[in-house]
């Protein structure tokens, strides 16, 4: 029953929905990762830049087009949002990290609530001429929505690692959250460094956001299914490294791939919590902690 | 092209813990003045009133710098660095997870510094030949004495004009004292730097302070012009020499 073609078959696919569950992650990478901010809204607002990117589409953008055009916007909402998390929460100390917690959850409610309330509970999708379509190599046939996803993955995960390594705000954001007195002293806010990497983070998301709509239909509540997958991969990739971060999003399709090939698609979903309860239990700094 | 800073009548603590009680000092423009005094003195709490980590309640500090007088008492930290004043703070605070060379870039983060930091990141490689060793492994790695010299060397990556130095000497042995002190003896002469150096340890300190301040509970309880005059002092005497 298990041929080695299946075998073959379950990996590739595990590494192209690899590169999307890293291009999804990306943004957490930095926002959780780097900043030590509890983002339990990111998956939320991958959701909204997914029907942004649908509401772009329907006045016919492609969806990697609505991509570049949405990243601005989210850039300022991060921005914002991360403002307000520091005016309320991070700056009175303490006990920020659960009620930061609570905040974000609150957020990603509103974000659901407001699409519901936009948009209604069906589903919704984009077209594209690399929707539908697949790539034929030998008996495999490989959709070329996932070979769109693997470049941007690629393009995010090396624009990403050469902006925080190469430049002085990059550099900024990797040292904050190690000392942010120290960054004081070396002439850099440490209020704003965050919060320009919130934004970042934000933008990243959205990309992420559109590539989710590429990939699959749409629903409001679709948070759900990715919010343990984009902490599962960052979590394994050892916070806030770019390239991490790629090769976690690797290992977690491969394997949820490979479970659904020999044990049904009903144990795929539990893939990722297993695997964070896994990493966190055995390896806390994740795989590649600097 | 000078510069200066004066302290007057500065009162400042932490909440209600008033630890300086009126200081009034002055750093001229390229001497190596020494901030001395025991363990919990207030050495470093002026250090952070100067860098503007701590505000003051009371009395002012002017940086006056080309002609141009500041009141350090209302900037923020990273406005004064913008000035060109650097420190070297208690505890090094270097990004321990960021590679040496990661370290000193961000020594560079200032816009005057960042047109230079080839040539100045150059220059820490020569004088610290093992940050360049290093530079590619994590700031955390390294022993303490190398630590200090990133902590100094990063320092230096801001082309200040002014450094400032809290306690160099802390931790380390006693031969690495020597050639931290003696490091930013030869800094100073190189970059025409001015330097203000908290130091518990007197004789090291000495080596290369011009003059210097003796700071006792919040007060400067004595202030020499030279260093022989502090060396002869009644009070160095009976703080650091036992007699
Ligand atoms: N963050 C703080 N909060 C409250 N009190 C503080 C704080 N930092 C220092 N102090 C107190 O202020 C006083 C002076 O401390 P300071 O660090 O300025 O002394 P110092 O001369 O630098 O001493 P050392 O040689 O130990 O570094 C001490 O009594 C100390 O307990
Ligand atoms: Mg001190």
């Amino acid at each position: 029953m298990f041929s080695f073609e299946l075998l073959f078959e379950a990996v590739v696919f595990g590494l192209l929905v690899g590169c999307f569950y890293a291009a999804i992650s990306l943004g957490l990478s930095i926002a959780f990762g780097l900043l030590d901010v509890p983002h339990i809204a990111h998956a939320a607002f991958l959701v909204l830049a997914a029907y942004m990117t649908f509401l772009l589409g329907s006045y016919g953008l492609d969806p990697l087009v609505a991509a570049v055009l949405i990243v601005i916007p989210f850039f300022f909402f991060g921005v914002l949002v991360y403002r307000f998390y520091y005016e309320a929460f991070e700056k009175r100390g303490a006990d920020a990290g659960v009620r930061g917690i609570a905040f974000f959850f609150g957020i990603a409610f509103l974000v659901q609530v407001f699409l519901s309330m936009k948009f209604g509970l069906d589903q919704r999708t984009v077209s594209a001429p690399y929707i539908g379509r697949s790539l034929e190599l030998g008996d495999m046939r490989i959709p070329w929505r996932l070979i769109v996803v693997l470049c941007v993955a690629i393009a995010l995960t090396v624009g990403l690692k050469l902006y925080l390594s190469k430049t002085f705000q990059g550099r900024a954001i990797r040292a904050v959250a190690q000392d942010a007195w120290a960054l004081r002293i070396v002439g850099a806010n440490p209020v704003l460094t965050k919060q320009w990497a919130f934004g970042i983070a934000t933008a990243a998301a959205a990309i992420g956001g559109a590539l989710l709509i590429i990939v699959s239909p749409v629903e409001p509540s679709l948070d759900r299914v990715y919010i343990g997958r984009t902490f599962c991969v960052v979590v394994l990739a050892g916070l806030g490294s770019m390239s991490g971060t790629l090769v976690a999003g690797l290992i977690l399709g491969v394997i949820e791939s490979l479970v659904l090939t020999m044990f049904g698609a009903s144990w795929a979903p539990a893939v990722a919590y297993g695997l964070l309860l896994l990493v966190l239990a055995i390896r806390p700094q994740g795989l590649f902690r600097q | 092209m000078a510069v200066k800073i004066t302290v007057q009548e500065l009162h400042a603590g932490y909440g209600a813990v008033q630890v300086l009680h009126g200081i009034s000092i002055e750093v001229r423009d390229g001497e190596t003045l020494a901030l001395l005094g025991t363990n919990g003195n207030g050495k470093s709490t002026l250090m952070k009133c100067l860098i503007g980590d701590v505000r003051p309640n009371l009395g002012q500090i002017t940086l006056e710098i080309d002609g141009v007088r500041l009141d350090l008492a209302q900037l923020s930290t990273n406005q004064i660095v913008d000035f060109g004043i650097s420190i070297v703070p208690e505890g090094r605070r270097l990004f321990p997870q960021l590679t040496v060379e990661e370290n000193l870039q961000l020594g560079a983060y200032r816009k005057a510094a960042r047109a230079k930091i080839s040539e100045n990141l150059d220059y820490c490689y020569d004088a610290f030949s093992i940050l360049k060793e290093k530079r590619h492994q994590p700031a955390g790695s390294m022993s303490g004495g190398q630590q200090q010299m990133l902590a100094i060397a990063r320092a230096l990556m801001s082309s200040p004009r002014i450094l400032l130095v809290d306690e160099p000497s802390v931790g380390l042995a006693p031969i690495m004292v020597s050639q931290a002190i003696a490091k930013i003896g030869e800094l100073k002469e190189r970059f025409g730097l001015t330097v203000v150096m908290a130091e518990q340890n007197f004789q090291e300190a000495m080596r290369i302070a011009d003059r210097g301040y003796v700071l006792v509970h919040g007060e400067i309880a004595l202030a020499a012009e030279t260093a022989a005059e502090l060396k002869n002092s009644d009070l160095i005497q009976q703080l650091y020499l036992g007699t």
